[in-house]
């Protein structure tokens, strides 16, 4: 029942069979090449230019979320005294580092080195120091100050230090070194990826929506992991095309589109479909997320300038910037994209993503006269939903919307 | 010539409430029955009742609408809508002038603004936690031994409220429970408590913009305890409805009037 009312994609075959290449990938005979666990915010462009295969732990979790296994990890971490209050990213990770035979494929391959980038959460710092401790491998923690106001250049002088010191710590612990011409060739495709992923989001403007929330954060995997390389360049052409054609057909992602929505913060692995599809129930689609825009920074190309190109790039994702910013995003997605009623996730997990949501979601209301409303959940704990309160408050804000139509 | 009749139903977590509107909105009765198992069966009992009392066939009701936790589950229905709506619709009705909607049931509470249409501008629920509900308030009325209906009354009585600082149902009873074990006077303990449930329930409000004016509706607004904290905290006039606990039936009535009049 549930499945029908989702339109899958030519291309999902084409997705599941490159990240199960992916995953498989990271457990051969890696050749001597070294394996890092990276954040989801880490510049993956100079691993890759160095020849270190990077896996994803956030990426993990998801997956474990999705396939309703995260709650076991999670319980096995906090047998380990990791508090319930902490990221479910982090205590799926840490359980199935702790009991991998629970683990869905047995966990991620050990890794030889770290890699933590605080863009994204403070958190990862204290989660890859666990990793770090169990292992017994070496860390490097990227720090990219918090953007309050604009991105100083003394921040930017910062982040390139950062840079480089990443680069000197991964040729010292690999015996790898860096050459500029693949980290050139390297950041022109993760652009290229960038770039593509951007203009899929940016055909969501037609009317209906070609895709829906939980397209796109089930193609956003690529983007996050395999940025950089050729199989996303290739998956991404063939999801845009796929995409080009359900709007020059006037395909809309659900049956009937009434409602136009925005997502923001991380989805709700655990009831993707379950979920989204209350909303389906009341027509209503969400075109555009704050989420899967994470991953829509370009690299300003250009010989002397690439380091300072990719501390930018990096240093000033959403999450690093200021509640007045993220706002100003969400009040230019819902113009951009014709949004009707916006949702908020607050997401038991992810504190710097949801904290201050109430004050974002009356700013946003007050810029653009566009109602929102707040979910609260956990993105892989699935002990944090409670479905009969969620469907309440879906009711009873597209009751809200129907008044105003 | 069969007249038309109205039937709003609300099934909640701890009790069922009904009201049967005529054909000019005009109310003909209305009814509380405890929730029992479910609520299916006690709201289909309570409405055969109100029917019963006016003399009324089933099929004399033209449209029915229902509202409440219990809502999926009532198969005469022609309609659900939820409790933002209901209440919001109920209370504008009662008294066109409210501008934000306080309803406390037995396991949600939840503020509402509303635009001089009365329509829903803006909402908040409490969130995953009982603290500022009903059962709250029935589960400490329990720890104290003290009848539910007189709870507030004792309250009220309190020269100096002790200071609760939990806002967890079950931390809150062991936190009233040792207040007690030290001596402290049972009246100042159930203050505590009260005042606890308003600053939560006033927090809530905060999240939508208290305007005024305020109406409390819901099982609570009977317990005078918490209309007194709320106002005194809020520096508001609370109005609470006569039949607090109906509003949201009523709401689902007019509802199914507007509905079924087409």
């Amino acid at each position: 029942m549930v499945e029908k009312r989702y339109k899958k994609l030519k291309t999902a075959a084409e997705l599941q069979r490159l990240m199960q290449w992916h995953y498989t990938r990271i457990r051969l005979p890696r050749l001597g090449r070294p394996l890092a666990w990276v954040t989801s915010g880490a510049p993956v462009e100079i691993l890759r230019a160095m020849g270190v295969i990077a896996v994803y732990p956030e990426n993990y979790g998801a997956l474990c979320g999705a396939r309703r296994e995260a709650v076991s990890l999670c319980e096995a971490a906090e047998a380990q005294g990791y508090s319930p209050d902490l990221c479910s990213y982090a205590r799926t990770s840490l359980g199935s580092v702790f009991q991998s035979e629970r683990a869905p494929m047995g966990g991620l391959p050990q890794p030889d080195l770290l890699i933590a980038c605080n863009n994204i959460c403070g958190t990862v710092i204290k989660w890859y120091e666990a990793v770090a401790a169990h292992y017994g491998v070496p860390l490097f923690i990227l720090d990219t100050p918090f953007i309050h106001g604009a991105f100083e250049p003394h921040a930017l002088a910062y982040v390139v230090a950062q840079l480089e010191a990443m680069i000197r710590f991964v040729e010292r612990t690999t015996g790898r070194r860096l050459s500029m011409k693949r980290l050139e060739r390297t950041v022109r495709l993760a652009n290229e990826t960038v770039q593509l992923w951007s203009e899929i989001r940016a055909l969501c403007k037609a009317r209906p929506s070609p895709l829906n929330a939980p397209d796109l954060f089930v193609n956003m995997a690529p983007i996050v992991v395999l940025r950089g390389t050729e199989g996303a360049v290739r998956f991404y052409r063939h999801l845009k095309a796929e995409v080009e054609m359900r709007v020059k057909n006037g395909i809309g992602a659900i049956p009937e589109e009434k409602y136009r929505l925005l997502w923001d913060n991380i989805a709700i692995w655990h009831h993707l479909y379950r979920f989204y599809n209350y909303f389906v129930d009341y027509d209503a689609c969400f075109v555009v997320d704050t989420y899967t825009g994470g991953w829509s920074q370009e690299i300003p190309e250009g010989q002397s300038a690439l380091m300072e190109g990719i501390a930018t790039a990096y240093a000033t994702v959403f999450l690093n910037q200021s509640l007045e910013y993220r706002s100003r995003l969400m009040e230019r997605l819902i113009r951009e994209y014709d949004v009707d009623g916006f949702v908020m996730h607050c997401n038991r997990s992810c504190k710097p993503y949801s904290l201050g949501q109430y004050a974002m979601k009356r700013r946003v209301t007050e810029g653009t006269g566009v109602p929102g409303l707040i979910i609260e959940s956990d993105m892989c704990d699935a002990r944090a939903f409670a479905a009969e309160a969620v469907k309440t408050r879906i009711q009873a804000f597209m009751e809200t919307l129907a008044e105003r139509k | 010539m069969t007249k038309p009749y109205f039937l709003g139903v609300d099934i909640g977590s701890l009790t069922v409430k009904a009201v049967l509107l005529d054909a000019g909105q005009r109310l003909l009765t209305r009814g509380v029955v405890p929730a029992g198992y479910g609520g299916q069966e006690a709201a289909e009992a309570l409405v055969a009742r109100l029917l019963r009392e006016c003399s009324l066939t089933p099929d004399e009701i033209a449209y029915t609408v229902v509202t409440g936790y219990g809502r999926v589950r009532f198969a005469a229905a022609d309609e659900e809508v939820s409790e933002i709506s209901c209440h919001a619709r109920g209370a504008f009705y009662l008294c066109p002038a409210v501008r934000t909607v306080i309803d406390i049931g037995g396991q949600d509470s939840k503020a509402m603004r509303l635009d001089a249409q009365g329509r829903v501008v803006d909402f908040a629920m409490n969130d995953k936690c009982a603290a500022g509900t009903g059962r709250f308030l029935e589960v400490m009325a329990a720890a104290l031994d003290v009848p539910i209906e007189q709870f507030g009354a004792l309250a009220l009585q309190s020269k100096h409220p002790v200071t609760i600082s939990s806002t967890c149902t079950v931390f809150a009873e062991s936190e009233a429970i040792s207040h007690i074990a030290r001596g402290v006077a049972k009246q100042d303990v159930a203050a505590g408590l009260h005042q606890a449930i308003a600053s939560r329930v006033l927090g809530l409000a905060a999240r939508v913009g208290l305007e005024a004016e305020v109406m409390l509706t819901g099982g609570v607004a009977l317990n005078v305890g918490v209309v007194a904290a709320l106002s005194r905290q809020s520096n508001q006039r609370i109005t609470v409805p006569p039949d607090p606990q109906t509003v949201g039936a009523l709401g689902a009535a007019l509802y199914a009037w507007h509905k079924g009049r087409r």
